[in-house]
């Protein structure tokens, strides 16, 4: 059962004086339930706008009726399954003259949530001791750290975390990738969380969603992601590089230089049969590398380099 | 972040009933311990305390050397106030009217007392309209910063994410309001009554009460309640539409100094349908009434209009309606962000 499904959801921001700006050009996205789901994106790319058409804080031009919650339609029965729904999106949004315990009291209060549990979740993000202070005081870290808080006061089947690294310090980023992974692979909890950092898309998710201009342009597993930017090159380094790329052009492979005097080898070649072809040419391989593809490049493959 | 906790088996999944009353309550609270409405209330405490003061150096009985110099300030004038009464007489007899409806009652010596007594039958309604305004203000403040501060710091959009029902957001917010501004109503009421008992137990002047007096005064304090709920969500409407409390502010002072001058002047009576007439005639028994300067009779006298408790009622309610009602209907259409 997928946790979240879009077909063919559209928006356009009306601005006044301004050019319509479409930020969800029939959009399709499914999120398979368990584990952690990225959304990547570069800004504008209607990251942030899918997740406020899923929560109803905004009105699809289209597709409203082809959207799904937790196998709910949304937003007709969101008043129903958001009881299982958790989320953060972009900065937590509290009363900064109160505690952040009594912000979440607040929140708990309004959906039936015992107060263990706020010590729970409070504890959970290691918020406990400073949970006391007013919320105007926190660090941004400390801020989002409650805003997780807050999202997983209702034990949610459904997590969603728009940009949760945002403001954090290496040790919070790392935090949060961890909490995020761990509760992605608990068994119950299905997490779809957005970010600009691709690297933590990388090591956090398990599957992931790419949109460019309002439009998904790849989904699927990470890996089966990457395998899409055509990379498993092979980067040679020897002493003479052009020389080497000559050689090796005449032996019919695809090169072009790579930095630091390199040679690079396009199309998964085998390794030992390109250090044989340059060896028995009499150029002798220093370094032989098959370049790990990441997401950074599959993103700027797939996406035309609009990041 | 430690991993002392895991997520429990099952979701916490509250029924929609319960939520329901717990939206309320969670209201109730978050108004409870929003710091700028404990410090609106907490000024106004020391205002009712400070104005219980004045009053008590202002009120006191006065003693024989009052009296004695009251006594001569009367002698000093009584000859020249009989003569121009004299003319005034003869000025109300031609009018045919009552001498003392014309020129007014004649002077005593209590005039001239510099030290007067606390008179409870003479200053009760005063005294309850003056707190009504007090606390109609103070509702207005109350009620735009109420939802001004949820827009300023977004927690109304957080809230949405666990009530996603805008209306049931918006009418659970409208009736923790109507509740805390009845509560502030009653409470400035009752803060007027106690001050009047103080001032007349410290300084009254003995004097009976007339007919009907607890009667109408409560009927007064009554309507004097229901403007102050109907004022705090005019101030919630203001800030609800602009988003900003600051802004509501602005736009109650533009309407009251220069909206509703500018309307006065271009057509007086237009003032049948202003909020400032009609708030007071609300609370005012009996209404107040206006005059048509444009429309005079045969005796030269203008045309009156009364603006009733019931005129004044039904269109400040309509006043509040419009603009709560668009607030909320926008608040249910807008996206959010």
């Amino acid at each position: 059962m997928p946790a979240v499904e879009m077909v063919g959801v559209s928006k356009t921001y009306r601005r006044r004086g301004g050019q319509p700006f479409r930020a969800l050009d029939d959009l399709h996205m499914t999120v398979e339930s368990g584990g952690v789901h990225g959304l990547l994106g570069p800004n504008g790319s209607g990251k942030t706008t899918s997740i406020r058409v899923l929560l109803g804080l905004v009105r699809p031009d289209a597709g409203a009726g082809q959207m799904r919650l937790l196998d709910r339609p949304v937003p007709a029965e969101l008043n129903g399954v958001i009881a299982e729904v958790g989320a953060l999106v972009e900065t937590p949004l509290f009363s900064p003259g109160l505690s952040g315990r009594m912000n979440l009291r607040l929140l708990a209060e309004a959906a039936g949530v015992s107060r263990a549990r706020i010590e729970e979740c409070l504890e959970f993000v290691d918020m406990r001791d400073r949970a006391g202070d007013r919320f105007k005081g926190y660090s941004l870290g400390m801020k989002q750290r409650l805003g997780i808080a807050a999202a997983l006061l209702k034990s949610p089947r459904l997590l969603i975390l728009d940009e949760p690294s945002n403001g954090l310090d290496p040790a919070g980023i790392k935090d949060v990738r961890e909490l995020v992974r761990r509760l992605g692979h608990d068994g119950r909890t299905t997490v779809l969380v957005s970010s600009h950092l691709l690297g933590e898309v990388q090591q956090m998710c398990d599957s992931v969603t790419i949109l460019a201009r309002g439009r998904q342009v790849a989904s699927g597993p990470v890996a089966a992601v990457l395998s899409r930017t055509g990379s498993g090159d092979v980067r040679v380094g020897v002493p003479d590089p052009a020389g080497a790329a000559a050689v090796l052009t005449a032996a019919g492979y695809s090169v072009s230089p790579a930095p630091d005097g390199q040679v690079l080898v396009h199309g998964s070649p085998a390794p030992g049969a390109i250090s044989r072809v340059l060896a028995e040419h009499g150029h002798y391989v220093e370094e032989l590398v098959r370049v790990t593809p990441d997401l950074e490049s599959a993103f700027l493959a797939i996406t035309g380099g609009q990041a | 972040m430690s991993a002392a906790t895991q997520q429990p088996k099952a979701p916490v999944g509250p029924e929609a009933a319960r939520r329901t009353g717990s939206l309320v309550r969670s209201e109730l609270l978050r108004f409870a311990t929003r710091r700028f409405i404990q410090v609106l209330l907490g000024l106004a405490v020391l205002g009712w305390l400070g104005a219980i003061g004045i009053g008590l150096l202002s009120f006191d009985q006065p003693t024989p050397a009052d009296y004695a110099v009251a006594e001569a300030e009367y002698e000093r004038v009584i000859a020249d106030e009989e003569e121009w009464r004299e003319e005034c007489a003869e000025q109300a007899e031609a009018a045919g009217q009552p001498t003392d409806a014309f020129c007014g009652p004649p002077l005593t010596v209590e005039n001239f007392l510099q030290v007067e007594p606390f008179d409870l039958g003479a200053t009760a309604e005063v005294g309850a309209m003056g707190f009504a305004a007090a606390a109609a203000v103070l509702a207005f403040l109350v009620g735009a910063t109420w939802i001004g501060a949820e827009w300023s710091n977004r927690s109304i959009v957080a809230l949405l994410f666990w009530v996603p029902n805008r209306l049931k957001v918006m009418g659970a917010k409208l009736g923790v309001l109507t509740v805390a501004a009845a509560v502030i109503g009653v409470a400035a009421q009752a803060a007027w009554l106690a001050m009047a008992g103080i001032l007349d137990a410290a300084a009254g002047s003995g004097a009976e009460l007339p007919d009907g007096f607890w009667s109408e005064l409560l009927a007064a304090q009554g309507r004097a309640v229901l403007l102050t709920v109907l004022i705090a969500l005019i101030g919630f409407g203001l800030a609800n539409l602009t988003r900003n409390t600051g802004a509501a502010l602005g736009v109650g002072f533009v309407y009251f100094a220069v909206l509703e001058n500018a309307l006065r002047i271009w057509d007086p009576m237009v003032e049948r349908w202003l909020l400032t007439r009609n708030a007071v005639s609300l609370v005012l028994p009996g209404g107040s009434e206006v005059y048509d300067y444009d429309d005079i009779d045969a005796t030269g006298n203008p045309a009156t209009y009364l603006i009733s408790n019931l005129h004044g009622g039904l269109v400040v309610a309509a006043f509040a309606a419009v603009i709560v009602g668009i607030g909320a209907w926008l608040f249910a259409r807008r996206d959010l962000h």
